[in-house]
């Protein structure tokens, strides 16, 4: 399981940090998505090999209109394993969804966004993965909360009846921020999401990391089409 | 009044629950208890945790990390879960919680689960982003104050000054 999250500058822990205390409670992996403004300092290497977890090198772009989104894909696709899509706005949604290039598309309910199913088909065509968001459900209170949750199960529904590809995060900010994948898991029960479902959610992080990899390493070349080793003509 | 036979008490489970703030922070058992029942209730509903309980029955915080021992009714432990990891603030002071391990005994989750407290803090001098800032820290993790706020970091992160 992998946990997707905010390091300094974005947030208020370091790289290193996340990666210790997620190490320390199970995850396999951390994907760090700051927004494209205020990239991280880190060496992904020294990290694994001094604590021993996976980390994902990741972006989340953050833009006014489609327009300036489509551009920064562009150039993020080719140096970042995952790239993401700050999602919250109608447009935005509605740009990443349709945009094969991108992996995910981050908190698509927070603010004035929405999902209808619309989207999720174009979704699912295009392998673009939904996020649901559980920093509301753990961080926020009073009647905020109550509309978060609401979104989070319209959201549920829809992927659920689309069977969309989704992933789950907390977006933890610091390693304060930070829990484990069986408190998530506990949480989600209570929020009527099964504990494999969150399970599931956390886990396709990794996969999405792994296929990227894959994608971006030098003996694949297209779907299907990959340098390997032939036997040499006699 | 009399105490109960042993076949109609409760039977109770006990979260081994782990606490850390920043080093500036202090997080007293009476607000960490008054937070916790919040926290449930928001998340449970009333039913719900008076069900689970979630009594502090053991509480111990120095130095900005804590360790707790919180009661739950058996059975009731996955909720009692859920609204620990809603749990991140504490007076203003933003708290990282983990439940290490559950017990049937406060003693057997005392000794299986707690008491890993590990070095004291010291406070080091450190080059953290190409500026001398002060990190409090502790087995190879800091806490790096910068002008309003700390950053969460590591070893790996700064050079020892």
């Amino acid at each position: 399981m992998y946990e997707a999250v905010r390091a300094h500058p974005d947030g208020k822990s370091t790289v290193a940090r996340f990666a210790k205390r997620a190490a320390d409670y199970g995850y396999e992996g951390v994907v760090v998505r700051n927004h494209d403004g205020s990239r991280a300092d880190y060496d992904p290497e020294r990290i694994q090999a001094e604590y021993g977890i996976d980390v994902v090198a990741g972006v989340e772009i953050k833009a006014d209109d489609p327009q300036g989104a489509s551009g920064a894909v562009g150039n993020h696709r080719s140096s970042d394993t995952i790239v993401a899509v700050h999602g919250g706005t109608n447009r935005l949604n509605r740009f990443a969804v349709e945009q094969p290039k991108v992996d995910v598309l981050s908190h698509p309910m927070r603010g004035d966004g929405d999902i209808n199913h619309v989207l999720v088909k174009a979704a699912v065509e295009n392998g673009v993965r939904l996020e649901f968001d559980l920093s509301g459900a753990l961080r926020e209170s009073g009647g905020h909360r109550v509309r978060i949750l609401q979104s989070l199960r319209k959201l549920r529904e829809i992927v659920a009846h689309y069977d969309a590809p989704y992933v789950v995060s907390a977006e933890p900010t610091s390693h304060l921020e930070l829990r484990a994948p069986r408190e998530l898991k506990a949480l989600g029960e209570q929020l009527g999401f099964s504990s494999e479902f969150v399970e599931d959610g956390l886990a396709e992080w990794g996969r999405l990391a792994e296929r990227n990899r894959h994608v971006h390493s030098e003996s694949f070349i297209e779907p299907g089409v990959e340098r390997g080793r032939y036997e040499e003509d006699a | 009044m009399k105490h109960l036979p042993k076949h109609l008490r409760p039977r109770w489970r006990y979260l081994a629950v782990e606490l850390e703030t920043w080093p500036d922070e202090r997080i007293g058992r009476r607000s960490f208890q008054r937070e916790l029942w919040y926290a449930g209730q928001n998340l449970l509903g009333d039913p719900g945790s008076a069900d689970a309980d979630l009594s502090v029955v053991r509480y111990d915080f120095a130095d900005g990390r804590g360790e707790a021992i919180v009661k739950v009714r058996r059975g009731e432990t996955d909720p009692a879960r859920a609204a620990l990891a809603c749990l991140d603030e504490v007076d203003g002071a933003p708290v990282g919680v983990a439940v290490r391990g559950i017990s049937g005994t406060i003693r057997a989750a005392e000794e299986n689960y707690l008491r890993r407290r590990g070095q004291d803090s010291e406070e080091r001098n450190v080059v953290f982003g190409n500026e001398e800032r002060v990190a409090v820290r502790r087995d190879s993790v800091g806490d790096v104050r910068l002008d309003e706020a700390f950053v969460g970091a590591t070893d790996l992160d700064y050079d020892l000054a």
